[in-house]
């Protein structure tokens, strides 16, 4: 009986892979979507995370968790697994899974379908149940720590400076999705205003009014931001309130940065926390939301399969399929920045062993789910709509008409008509050129809503979809500035001893600018771009998100090889091949590439052409320049962390295989389970 | 409210409060008085306070 179901998911799996290879025709229907990715990860579940679970990582239903052991009632809490599963997942999933699927759809819908499915089955979620293990069997241990104990003090403090250079991209990056999200837009500008005045109010009713009240301040603060949700509307209606609402990009990266400052030094109780427990049920309840609306209106993809842009020359991002596509999907696919909550909150929450493999392969699957989601949404957008939406005013040739003739030459129809009620039904001014995936995301989930749901509301829904974004990408802004502050803090205090001090004021104030700083500056550089800086940094953040996955891969094989399991170190050896493969090719092209749309050195030498020329204002000219080549030095720091990290990972591996180092790894010592049956 | 729906009322806060990574002063409590009896018990707000300084601290708690 149980053969046989397996026997039937498969079939239905497979069917649907064929469907999706196989159909020639206008429209596909994301049913097919839906069943390929469910059917495979249910049998990579059922067969490959139970492998992993029984041979390769040998859990122990016997064997007590730290979170058993250690049991504080704070950090360390036995939690259910149905509980837990909910919490590592809200943890893990973001913008990322929403936004790289709906980038990547340039190259249509199918290699992004299956490097999603099959980069989450074979790569992701491998990696994150790997390192939940190894944090698991270490008391909790964060990756960097254990970098340290297994590989080398040099390799942890490379891995160090990684996450925080990783973390200073992704930050940027994703301030500015919000900054192209909300430029121009007094509905949306006015949403995100309001939530923070929401949050401290929040904030203070759960810290001074009612000690503790965490569940009632949220219900209040998620009313409220409902209600200036639809305040928008009248915002943006009156002729008085709009002009105030209206903004141009840098001013709203100025905002953001101003903001996320602020954010990193106050105390955590007054504005990070309640965003954090107000982003949390948003984004929960509208991933929800959206998984019931893509199963009732199951919508056609109007997207080919492939589009002629595989060869590189598409105006969302450069690059070609190869490695762009394995780039511009990360998180959904693999992601390293899941090491970092693999390795944080989330071991210690493990109430049994045996629990790991839904917690750490299951988790991930889902966060792959929520891609594919992404994806349909995107791709249910007529395609010269989805380019108008995504390709940056400079390529689509500045105004609405151009628009529509730039994107005919690429064999997609859409009219300025069709442009300008699009943007009116979704109460915006306009909709061209919005890059950075999340509008044109909010305008494929508000289609799907008003499918299901009715379609008197397709502005609110538009605007409701922005509005989670940005409420959650903000709520990373300012967790992930205070992350990276304290990185900054151990990091300095090895130079010079009072800058590690976390508690002094000074030290708090001085690490937070500095990080600020970093993130804010290539938020600067992605705004004035002539391409729209998504361009640029989207590729950027995806090579670093990778590299850190090779790193934490790398730490996985050295704790497997350590634990005697050699035979079995090719289960993270070979996402960590791929994505060693796909990364430096990425890396060396966005350096060294002839194209000066995709390389950074080529870039710069036709800007000072064009500056010899006269066609570029000088000042203008030299401050390109110096991004680029700043940007060669992120990419080129990259690369060099992760080589540096591989060989001396490599090193460990070979004197162990030849018997010179013993196999021997630092767990916590066997204590029996009270849970175990 | 009969006292029956009242506890899975409160065990469905717990499990909202759990999933969001809220900290949950009741379960706290219990903690202490079956594995330390006698040791000082701090306030809700105190409690709050604590709880929250050791979430947000070092390391990320949630992903991009």
């Amino acid at each position: 009986m149980q053969t046989l179901l397996w026997v039937v998911v498969s079939v239905v799996g497979a069917v649907s892979w064929g469907v999706l290879a196989l159909h020639r025709g206008e429209t596909i229907n994301a049913a097919w979507l839906v069943l390929a990715a469910v059917g495979t990860y249910l049998v990579a579940y059922r067969f490959y995370a139970r492998f992993i679970a029984t041979r390769v990582l040998e859990l122990d239903p016997t064997r007590a968790t730290p979170a058993e052991r250690l049991s504080n009632g704070r950090d360390f809490v036995p939690t259910t697994r149905g509980v837990l599963f909910g919490h590592h997942f809200a943890a893990i999933a973001g913008a990322g899974p929403l936004v790289g699927p709906v980038l990547a759809a340039q190259f249509g819908y199918l290699p992004g379908m299956l490097w999603i499915v099959f980069g989450v089955v074979l790569g992701g979620a491998v990696q994150d149940f790997v390192i939940l293990f190894a944090s698991m069997r270490r008391d909790g241990k964060s990756l960097g720590q254990m970098a340290k104990e297994e590989i080398g003090p040099v390799t942890g403090m490379a891995a160090m400076l990684a996450i925080l250079a990783i973390m200073i991209i992704l930050l940027a990056v994703l301030a500015l999705v919000v900054v192209n999200a909300l430029r121009d837009s007094p509905w949306g500008m006015f949403t995100i205003a309001c939530t923070v005045p929401i949050a401290l109010l929040m904030g203070f009713w759960m810290k001074i009014w009612r000690p503790g009240r965490t569940l009632e301040a949220t219900a209040a603060g998620i009313v409220l931001l409902l209600a200036a949700l639809v305040g928008g509307r009248m915002v943006a209606e009156s002729a008085t309130l709009a002009p105030l609402f209206t903004m141009e990009a840098t001013s709203i990266a100025w905002l953001i940065i101003g903001y996320g400052f602020i954010a990193s030094v106050l105390p955590v109780w007054m504005l990070l926390c309640p965003r954090d427990y107000l982003s949390t049920f948003m984004k929960v309840g509208t991933i929800v939301l959206l998984a019931i609306g893509i199963l009732v209106v199951l919508p056609p993809i109007k997207l080919p399969a492939l589009t002629q842009f595989i060869d590189g020359t598409g105006p969302v991002f450069a690059g070609k399929l190869f490695p762009f596509a394995f780039i511009t999907i990360a998180c959904g696919a693999i992601s390293g920045f899941h090491a970092l909550v693999a390795s944080g909150t989330t071991p210690k929450m493990l109430r049994r062993e045996g629990d790991a493999p839904l917690i750490g392969y299951g988790g991930m699957l889902m966060e792959s789910f929520v891609a594919v989601m992404a994806l349909c949404a995107a791709a249910v957008l007529d395609p010269g709509v989805y380019f108008a939406i995504n390709a940056p005013l400079a390529a689509l040739g500045g105004s609405v008409d151009a628009a529509a003739e730039t994107i005919r030459g690429w064999g997609f129809v859409v009219t300025p008509g069709q442009m300008d009620a699009l943007a009116a039904s979704v109460g915006e001014s306009t909709l061209l050129a919005r890059t950075g995936g999340a509008p044109s995301l909010a305008v494929g989930m508000a289609q799907i809503f008003a499918g299901a749901f009715g379609t008197h509301l397709t502005a609110l829904w538009y605007h409701f979809a922005i509005m989670f974004e940005a409420l959650f990408i903000l709520t990373t802004v300012d967790t992930g500035t205070r992350v990276g502050r304290f990185m900054f803090q151990e990091l300095a205090g090895h130079l010079w001893e009072p800058l590690g001090r976390t508690s002094w004021y000074p030290s708090s104030i001085f690490a937070s600018a500095a990080v600020v700083a970093g993130w804010g500056w290539f938020l600067l550089q992605g705004v004035h771009d002539p391409l729209g800086g998504i361009n640029t940094l989207w590729p950027l953040f995806g090579i670093s998100n990778q590299l850190l996955a090779a790193v934490a891969l790398a730490i996985g094989t050295t704790i497997l090889i350590r634990s005697g399991k050699a035979r079995y170190a090719w289960v993270t050896l070979l996402p960590l091949a791929w994505l060693l493969v796909v990364t430096l090719t990425a890396g060396w092209q966005k350096i060294f590439a002839a194209d000066p749309r995709l390389g950074f050195l080529a870039h710069a030498a036709s800007t000072a052409a064009e500056m010899a020329a006269g066609t570029v204002d000088p000042a203008r000219g030299a401050r390109l320049i110096f991004n680029d080549r700043i940007n060669v030095a992120v990419a080129a720091l990259f690369m060099a962390v992760v080589v540096l990290v591989v060989i001396s990972s490599a090193r460990v591996w070979l004197d162990i295989t030849r018997g010179k180092l013993p196999a021997t790894t630092r767990e916590a010592p066997y204590v029996e389970s009270g849970y175990a049956v | 409210m009969p006292s029956d729906d009242r506890t899975r009322l409160a065990r469905g806060l717990a499990v909202l409060r759990r999933v969001s990574g809220m900290p949950d002063y009741a379960a706290f409590l219990a903690h202490l008085r079956a594995h330390h009896p006698g040791a000082p018990e701090p306030t809700e707000r105190e409690y709050f306070a604590e709880y929250v300084a050791a979430r947000y601290g070092d390391s990320p708690t949630r992903c991009c």
